[in-house]
């Protein structure tokens, strides 16, 4: 059985947790195990990453020297502990004297044997879009969605080496396994504003506006992300009613594999996605 | 490096290769043959042209492209002395400078040059359709095409990769690709032939074949196969039922002749299988008498005997064998041959055995004889030979088990089952999953009931008093076979009976080879032993194949032995060797990521195989009627449409059938041609960048997001929507365009960082054509700057402001997102207030054009790397400052594009540069391999009566298909003094011109008239043809029935035969007019005169010396070097000053160079070749002197400019002023402010000079350089830092040059401060007062023409701008000749520009006068103006209108006079003159009037 090491990051165990229930179901029901770190610690995503670079580092370092150890890809679904790690990654891989100093620091030997992979990588690519088909039993027919992978999925592609970054592809490809109808639109990689959502949210909510407007624009029902702060950002700030629900990738595969579990993925929404469940789901069924 | 080659020892080869057939290539291969050397021109592609070919208008004229080219297209297509190689690659060059041996790998084009006529009918006939890259994509092609109409080569090419899979994995290599493709189209009847071209039971095989084709199917990679054996079950399903129908005129399938015995040998075929009948078709059609001898009442073989008919209707396989035998093979049924060897001695000169294997066998153990034992090939035999009564006992109500695991033993059970068995099973040694039947068979068997017994050995047939009762039998493992022997382990205590009243064995076959009387070689005693290839035993004349040799096998490979043999015999009989060395076409092998991409592009439903249907096992079971359905139409055309189309070219051959002049040639294979040549010259231009380079624009995934080239393409009235705007996603008129600027320039994120000189001037040339398409377009064009920086450009860009409102923002666009329905685009960019606040625009537009960037081909970088010749970071081949259009390797030189991208004319400039370099070294082998055409004396016809002889063309069926064209020439034959007509498929064929010489003979025609296609492309051939028949070139007359007639009334035939008719009769009215013109010819002055001693004079001079001739150099001033003596210091950092000094000493001490300075040209008379120049001396003295060629290099100045305070404040000085400064002073200035476009780009000087921003950047970096710490600020409009210069500005940038943007407006302030300089500048777009101090304020003054211009301008007859400047011939493709022949011009006379490009200038001048001077004498054109003495009345208006001085009226003559070297044939003088006297030649006016008589009698 396929493994990998698997890093959840805070937002999953709080505002996110129903992004971690699926990804764990999801998981399970393609019988592919995931290893969470002990003993992991934050990302430094946060204020780290802009107060003291060596730190920005060093924090997902320790997870990298945890994950080494394991000899597993560590995967994450939060794009944000998915950029730290990668971008930490990244310089042990090509800068020797930051290497030295880390590997100092955390008192371990960088070997650069594992990679650090967003979840949806590892399903579309490892696991791949077959097996998921295989698994669909209840195809979201009848359901428009856009994919949307804002910024620190695909950003700078440099570092993230993310397949097509001005126009990826994933999301859509697995929005069309799972039955529903991938809408083109051409703000898949826009940002969201998430990381000023609290400090000008003004401009967090004209930039939701925007994403919200666009996609319903392009005939979308539902924006499928893949990011705790997106998710959450889109839902908080959209402003025009009726507000359009928001999905994890991740809870849209548990429910075209027909999960039982979630059901209890939905209540963590902060727009309710039941209505447009209910009305797409039962319809076309 | 040496400039000459050859003057001590051996000559060098007087050959040039060019590799690359642009416009760049072109000029350099018409220059170099004009100048005597022969030329092999290049030519990756089928057609030469280059991206000119593709372009619409050309800037700042707006021209057509195309118009322009055309001709030098049709010149170089028709020169004697350049060889035009297309599909071809240099692979490799051996030797040195002068004695190069180029290897040549040139590429199948799979047509015929010589034989194609450029009809076109093939590419209707072509069911493979391609997208068009010559028209971006944007339209589709055929894969046999010319990449575009007016292509040189003037034929067609076929795109093809190589040989597909399913083509290759087939033993007779039937065309599967090829059916498929015309299935896809809907064109079963040709589908039909195609399949038929190798295989003569296509029904058979459509039902029975092992199908190796789908197994090698590109598609099971990504998904099942293309089920091939089904669509061609269906077409020959198709065409049966047509014709059964009555719908299909049974004479339609029937493309062979029936073939008489033309060889007169006969041979005899033993067997009429699907081998032996196959080797006696392929014989007959040869025009062998063949016979086959059958022992069975029917033919057919295994295909009738062996197959059951529920799989295989008999009816099918005996009509086949019909269509076989109707071709004229003789069949002799009940015919067994015994004595195989006896038939030779009988008169057969050879024989094929293909007896099959028709003997089976039973297994060695107790039980095997009883009755109810019975053998598979014997029971089939009987079913199918309609004996089931004497079976009956044996199966009807019988429990039958058959023992066999392969599709024999499948067959025998399931014919059984249909016979009436109560019960069938099967048994075998293999495993369930290793039975060697299909797995479906074994699936369908079981359905039907059958059971399986599998992994058994079989001990004995059990019996009880002489009847069976079953099979013992234990089970086993088994492994396989072990060298023909089985090997497996019994299962202890699974010994078993299972129950059976008739046993039948179905465990292999034998052939019966008693035949052979032992006179033939065998193999293990059983099979006649042959080689494999040939098929030939051990006695000369015997052949064998089939299953006689393999043992039981497939149809598909009896009759792959069928033809094999046929090939062997054949040859055998003409006495060659039987082995023949044909070389197969490669196979091609598509990887992962191509299957994908051409599964997506081929059909959305890629993955939906359409299988055949069978009917329900419950009712099949009960009759022989056939088990499969085949495939409805539309399943077979979605069927179709999976196919990949590996190969491109499906080797369908409708081309083949459809060609009428036998040009497609499928068999061609690539070859390596090795050839002298004394220098090479590297043209291969660039190609646009892919616009997917930077994806937020979103080329490639927004439909109306697309590139220039592809706007250029659909602005053109050739190209994909017939010069109509409109948008690719829906046909809509747009109406607000946007371009964006550097995509892939100036663009180090993607590592292009150089900028591509062009993009600026063809947006804005796209802008304004666009809008001339369709006014109510709107154009926007956003920039970083604008580089106008060439001969009238900024003018042009003006008028595209001003007059045509081009609306120009400067903004780099940051994305582009598409709106979902109307699929328009929102253009993101940041525009500033008056105040200079940002401001971020999000603006819809309906499309947008990506101005691409210009690479260079990967292919050219790889044949630069081939040849050793060295690239830059970018992949071009950057030549040295100093020596434009030289490589690192000596006799190897580079031009155009493919250096640095460059516009047109600057390649057109280069190319002649690169010429004249190549001249000069091979100047030793000037004229030793150049020919000339030989024409036997001309007739003297002037005592004849016309005789006129008229070839009507059907041009295949371009012509022939609409126009009546027999009718045509019953019709000329009536006309009078027609005295004969004929009418041909192809007229301008080789072999008519052939018959069109012997015609004139023989008819004694002194008068020809063609009526094909248009004179532009075949004129000159057919003035050839008769001028090689002794006739002169001009007593010929060609009417237009293709273009004017046939192509525009293709739906009306007979008003169009009409018009023909007509055109013909004025074509013979004009024709019985005509008259023989007489070329004159000139002596020419083998010398030049070069006025003007500076840069750009001493290095033409020092060209034409270098190539051979003299030189007389005239300077005004004392000293030579002009301009360039104020320069010190070079874009590189080099000292111009070394370099000028060694020029002028070479100058000086060349003896084949006169150089006069302080003299000037006082006087000049004379014409082209025959030039008489006054010059005066220094010292009043006068001296003349004759040459025949002159070039004009007078240099410009510097502007005497009073602004900014030049002249008044000690700090401020110019460009100049501050490199002697940087050359001599000791102190470096610490605080420097340069100021651009000093009396440039102003109302007085509305063009830019060029040189100024790449002059102030280079200055701005010696001193950063030398003092990284001062200040050094550069207050600019655009920086024109063009082509690879952009690296200069980056480095100055990255070095901290301060570069402040000005609007000429609101310019600089200069002031003198307390101690310093003090400037002050509105910078834009923030609007910021800013305020430098400085030691120097640098002025980057502008370049004007000499004031001198004028009075050398009226000395020569020469045209000048409105600037002052001399103006030359045609700005893009003439740029350093003037109309007049015989003057040349370059340098600053022409227009600001670089020391580099001066040089380069200079020298393509050299090569435009060598290339005169090379000549022994001059030819005057032809068509030309004459006088009638008596009619003139010396009223002088001839002179007034003539642009070209070539009409002269004497004071006091009595009429005036035509100089004919000088007249170009435009015709204007002949309509000026009001008496008629001035007469066009070959277009007089009664020649003329005779027409117009003709066309409305």
């Amino acid at each position: 059985m396929t493994a990998f090491t698997y890093y959840p990051g805070c937002s999953l165990e709080s505002t996110a947790s129903e992004y971690d229930a699926s990804v764990r179901a999801v998981f399970k029901a393609l019988q592919v195990e995931l290893n969470e770190i002990e003993d992991w610690n934050c990302c430094g995503a946060t204020s780290a990453h802009s107060l003291d670079p060596l730190l920005a580092l060093a924090l997902p370092t320790r997870n990298i020297s945890l994950a080494q150890a394991a000899g597993k890809d560590i995967v994450m679904p939060c794009a944000a502990c998915f950029n730290r790690h990668k971008t930490a990654d990244y310089e042990l891989r090509h800068d020797p004297q930051k290497r030295a100093q880390l590997e100092q620091i955390i008192g371990f030997t960088y070997q650069g044997n594992i990679a650090v992979r967003p979840i949806l990588d590892v399903i579309v690519t490892q696991i791949g879009l077959k097996s998921v088909a295989e698994r669909v039993v209840r195809p979201l027919r009848g359901l428009k969605a856009v994919g949307y992978y804002g910024c620190l999925l695909v950003r700078p592609p440099r570092v993230t080496q993310f397949e097509n970054p001005e126009n990826p592809q994933w999301m859509n490809q697995l929005i069309s396994v799972l039955g529903a109808e991938a809408v083109p639109w051409s703000y898949a990689t826009e940002c969201c504003g998430g990381g000023l959502t609290l400090t000008k949210s003004d401009i967090a909510a004209r930039l939701v506006s925007n994403l919200a407007d666009h996609a319903r624009e392009a005939g979308a029902q539902t924006i499928v992300t893949s990011c705790p702060l997106c998710q959450l950002n889109l839902e908080m700030r959209q402003r025009e009613d009726p507000k359009m629900p928001i999905f994890y990738f991740t809870e849209l595969i548990g429910l075209a594999f027909n999960l039982t579990e979630a059901s209890g993925w939905w209540k963590k929404h902060l727009i309710n996605p039941l209505p447009l469940l209910d009305e797409v789901l039962t319809q076309k069924g | 490096m040496t400039d000459t080659i050859g003057e001590n020892n051996k000559k060098p080869i007087g050959a040039v290769m060019v590799i690359g057939a642009g416009i760049g290539g072109m000029q350099a291969s018409l220059d170099l043959a004009e100048a005597g050397f022969k030329v092999y021109l290049v030519e990756s592609s089928p057609a030469i042209g280059g991206t000119m070919a593709q372009l619409d208008k050309t800037f700042p004229t707006n021209d057509c492209a195309m118009c322009i080219m055309s001709p030098k297209l049709v010149e170089v297509g028709r020169h004697l002395n350049i060889e035009i190689l297309t599909t071809s690659e240099v692979i490799g060059v051996e030797g040195e400078a002068g004695d190069f041996r180029a290897k040549v790998k040139r590429k199948p084009r799979y047509v015929k040059l010589d034989a194609c006529t450029g009809c076109g009918d093939c590419a209707t006939a072509c069911p493979v359709p391609r997208l068009d890259l010559f028209n971006g994509d944007l339209s589709l092609r055929k894969a046999i095409y010319k990449p575009y109409p007016q292509a040189i080569p003037n034929a067609y090419a076929i795109e093809k990769q190589g040989m597909s899979p399913c083509r290759n994995a087939c033993p007779i290599n039937q065309r599967a690709q090829g059916y498929v493709a015309l299935v896809r189209e809907g064109r079963y009847l040709d589908a039909y032939r195609t399949i038929k071209e190798d295989n003569p039971f296509p029904s058979v095989c459509g039902r029975v074949c092992n199908h190796r084709c789908e197994d090698a199917c590109s598609l099971n990679q990504v998904s099942e196969p293309v089920n091939i054996m089904a669509l061609k079950r269906f077409v020959t399903d198709w065409v049966w039922s047509k014709m059964d129908h009555g719908e299909l005129d049974p004479q339609a399938v029937k493309w062979h002749e029936v073939q008489t015995d033309t060889r007169h040998k006969n041979v005899a075929v033993v067997g009429a299988g699907p081998a032996g009948l196959t080797c006696a078709l392929d014989l007959r059609r040869l025009g062998y008498a063949v016979t086959v001898f059958e022992a069975l009442p029917v033919a057919g073989g295994m295909m009738r005997v062996g197959v059951p008919q529920y799989r295989l209707p008999y009816e099918l396989v005996q009509r086949e064998v019909d269509e076989i035998l109707a071709e004229g093979v003789e069949l002799r049924l009940n015919s067994p041959v015994k004595d195989v060897p006896g038939l030779l001695e009988q008169g057969y000169d050879a024989v094929f055995v293909a007896v099959g294997a028709h003997g089976g066998i039973k297994l060695p153990i107790p039980g095997v004889d009883l009755p109810q034992v019975l053998v598979a090939t014997d029971f089939l035999r009987q079913v199918s030979l309609s004996a089931t009564e004497d079976l009956d006992q044996f199966i009807k109500g019988k429990r039958v088990l058959v023992l066999g695991g392969g599709n024999v033993a499948i067959d025998a059970a399931m014919s059984a089952i249909r016979l009436g068995a109560s019960w069938v099973g099967m048994s075998c040694l293999e495993s369930r999953e290793t039975m060697p039947a299909h797995d479906w068979e074994i699936r369908d068997a079981q359905d039907e009931g059958i059971e399986v017994f599998p992994s058994r050995t079989f001990k004995e047939i059990a019996q009880d008093n002489g009847k069976v009762t079953g099979v013992r039998c234990t089970q086993i493992n088994f492994r396989g076979f072990v060298d023909g022997r089985p090997d497996f382990d019994e299962i202890t205590g699974t010994e078993e009976i299972i129950a059976a009243d008739t046993v039948i064995f179905a465990i292999g076959q034998r052939p019966q080879v008693e035949c052979l009387q032992g006179k033939v070689e065998m193999v293990r005693g059983r099979f006649p032993h042959v080689d494999e290839e040939t098929l030939a035993t051990n006695v000369p004349g015997i052949f064998a194949g089939g299953d006689v040799v393999t043992g039981t096998s497939f149809i598909v490979n009896a009759i792959a032995a069928g033809h094999r043999a046929a090939t062997s015999i054949d040859r055998f009989l003409q006495g060659k060797p039987l082995k023949s060395e044909l070389q197969r076409p490669p196979l091609v092998q598509l990887s992962e990521l191509e299957i994908q991409q051409r599964a997506i592009t081929a059909a959305q439903d890629y993955h939906i195989r359409h299988d055949t249907k069978q009917r329900p096992a419950a009712e099949r079971k009960h009759d022989f009627a056939e088990v499969y359905l085949g495939l409805s139409e539309e399943e077979a055309r979605a069927e179709a449409s999976r196919c990949l189309g590996c190969g491109i070219c499906s080797e369908c051959l409708q081309c083949v059938y459809t060609c009428r002049a036998n040009a497609i040639d499928h068999n061609q294979v690539e070859t390596i041609e090795e050839i002298p040549v004394g220098a090479i010259l590297l043209t291969p231009g660039v190609e646009p960048m892919d616009g997917s380079i930077r994806p937020e624009y979103g080329y490639g995934r927004y439909a109306n997001v697309v590139t220039s080239i592809q706007f250029e393409r659909m602005l053109s009235a050739s190209g994909p929507f017939s010069g109509v705007v409109q948008r690719p996603s829906d046909a809509a008129h747009p109406r607000k365009i946007a371009w964006i600027q550097c995509v892939g320039s100036r663009d180090i994120s993607c590592d292009q960082g150089y900028c591509s000189s062009v993009c600026c001037m063809y947006a804005t040339k796209e802008a304004i054509i666009a809008m001339e398409h369709d006014s109510n377009i709107q154009a926007t064009i956003f920039y970083m700057d604008i580089r106008a920086f060439g001969k009238g450009f900024d003018a042009y860009i003006t008028r595209a402001e001003k007059e045509n409102g081009v609306r120009y923002i400067r903004s780099m666009v940051s994305s582009v997102k598409e709106v979902p329905r109307s699929k328009n685009l929102r253009v993101n960019y940041v525009t500033f207030t008056a105040e200079g606040k940002p401001i971020p625009q999000e603006e819809e537009f309906d499309l947008v054009v990506l101005s691409v960037g210009l690479k260079p081909s990967s292919a050219a970088i790889e044949t630069a790397h081939r040849l050793g010749i060295r690239v830059n970071e970018f992949g071009f081949a950057e030549a040295p400052l100093y020596h434009p259009a030289q490589t690192n390797r000596e006799g190897f030189y580079v031009a155009g594009a493919f250096s640095e991208p460059k516009d047109i004319p600057e390649t057109v400039i280069e190319a002649s540069c690169a010429a004249a370099q190549a001249s000069a070294l091979l100047a030793g082998g000037r004229g030793t391999l150049t020919r000339q055409a030989v024409y036997p004396p001309e007739r003297d016809v002037s005592q004849e009566e016309p005789r006129v002889g008229v070839f009507v063309c059907h041009c295949g069926i371009n012509i022939g298909g609409v126009v009546d064209v027999p009718d045509v020439v019953e019709f000329a034959k009536t006309l009078p003094n027609v005295a004969y007509a004929e009418r041909n498929l192809y007229t301008c064929s080789q072999d008519t011109q052939q018959k069109i010489t012997a015609k004139i003979r023989e008819h004694g025609l002194n008068r020809v008239v063609v009526a094909s296609c248009t004179p532009r492309t075949h004129e000159p051939l057919f003035q050839d043809t008769i001028r090689q028949a002794g006739l002169n070139p001009h007593l010929f007359e060609l009417a237009n029935i293709r273009e004017q007639d046939a192509w525009v009334h293709r739906a009306t035939p007979q008003i169009a035969t009409e018009k023909a008719k007509e055109l013909v009769a004025m074509a013979v009215a004009k024709a019985r007019r005509l008259k023989p013109i007489k070329r004159g010819t000139f002596e020419i002055s083998h010398q030049a005169l070069v006025i003007g001693g500076g840069l750009a004079g001493l290095t033409a001079a020092q060209s034409i010396a270098q190539q051979g001739f003299p030189v007389y150099l005239v300077e005004r001033e004392a000293e030579l070097g002009g301009n360039l003596r104020h320069i010190f210091v070079g874009v590189d950092g080099s000292n111009p000053q070394a370099v000028l000094s060694e020029l002028i000493h070479q100058v000086r001490s060349d003896p084949r160079i006169s150089v006069f300075t302080e003299s000037e040209v006082l006087d000049i008379h004379g014409y082209v070749g025959q030039y008489v120049s006054t010059i005066c001396h220094k010292d009043g003295s006068r001296e003349e002197i004759p040459h025949g060629a002159i070039v004009v290099a007078s240099g410009a100045r510097e502007i005497p400019t009073r602004l900014y305070g030049y002249g008044e404040m000690a700090g401020v000085i110019s460009q100049r002023e501050l490199e002697a400064e940087l050359m001599n002073g000791t102190t470096l200035p610490q605080r420097v402010v340069m100021i651009q476009c000093v009396d440039s780009r102003d109302d007085d000087h509305p063009y830019c000079s060029r040189i100024c921003c790449t002059q102030a950047i280079k200055n701005a970096l010696e001193i950063k350089r030398r003092s990284p710490q001062s200040e050094v600020v550069i207050l600019y409009r655009d920086i024109r830092s063009y082509g690879f210069r952009e690296r200069l500005y980056q480095e100055a940038r990255q070095n901290g040059v301060i570069f402040v943007q000005f609007d000429p407006q609101t310019p600089p302030k200069v002031k003198q401060g307390t101690s310093t300089l003090e400037v002050e500048v509105l910078s834009q777009p923030e609007q910021e007062w800013l305020k430098f101090e400085s030691e120097r304020v640098v002025l980057s003054i502008g370049v004007e023409a000499q004031p001198g211009n004028e009075a050398l301008s009226q000395l020569l007859k020469l045209p000048l701008t409105a600037e002052g400047f001399f103006l030359e011939a045609h700005v893009k493709l003439r740029p350093v000749d003037f109309a007049a022949d015989g003057v040349y011009l370059c340098g600053l006379a022409h227009s600001p520009r670089a020391m580099d490009e001066t040089i380069a200038q200079a020298k393509a001048a050299a090569i435009r006068a060598v290339a005169l001077l090379a000549k022994k004498e001059l030819t005057a054109t032809p068509i030309i103006a004459s006088v009638n003495p008596r009619l003139c009345s010396a009223c002088g208006l001839c002179v007034e209108v003539c642009p070209y001085g070539a009409r002269r009226l004497e004071a006091g003559a009595a009429y005036a006079e035509v100089v004919a070297v000088l007249c170009q044939g435009c015709g204007a003088c002949v309509v000026a003159c009001p008496n008629k006297a001035s007469q066009q030649l070959g277009f007089e006016f009664l020649q003329i009037a005779e027409m117009i008589d003709s066309a409305i009698a």
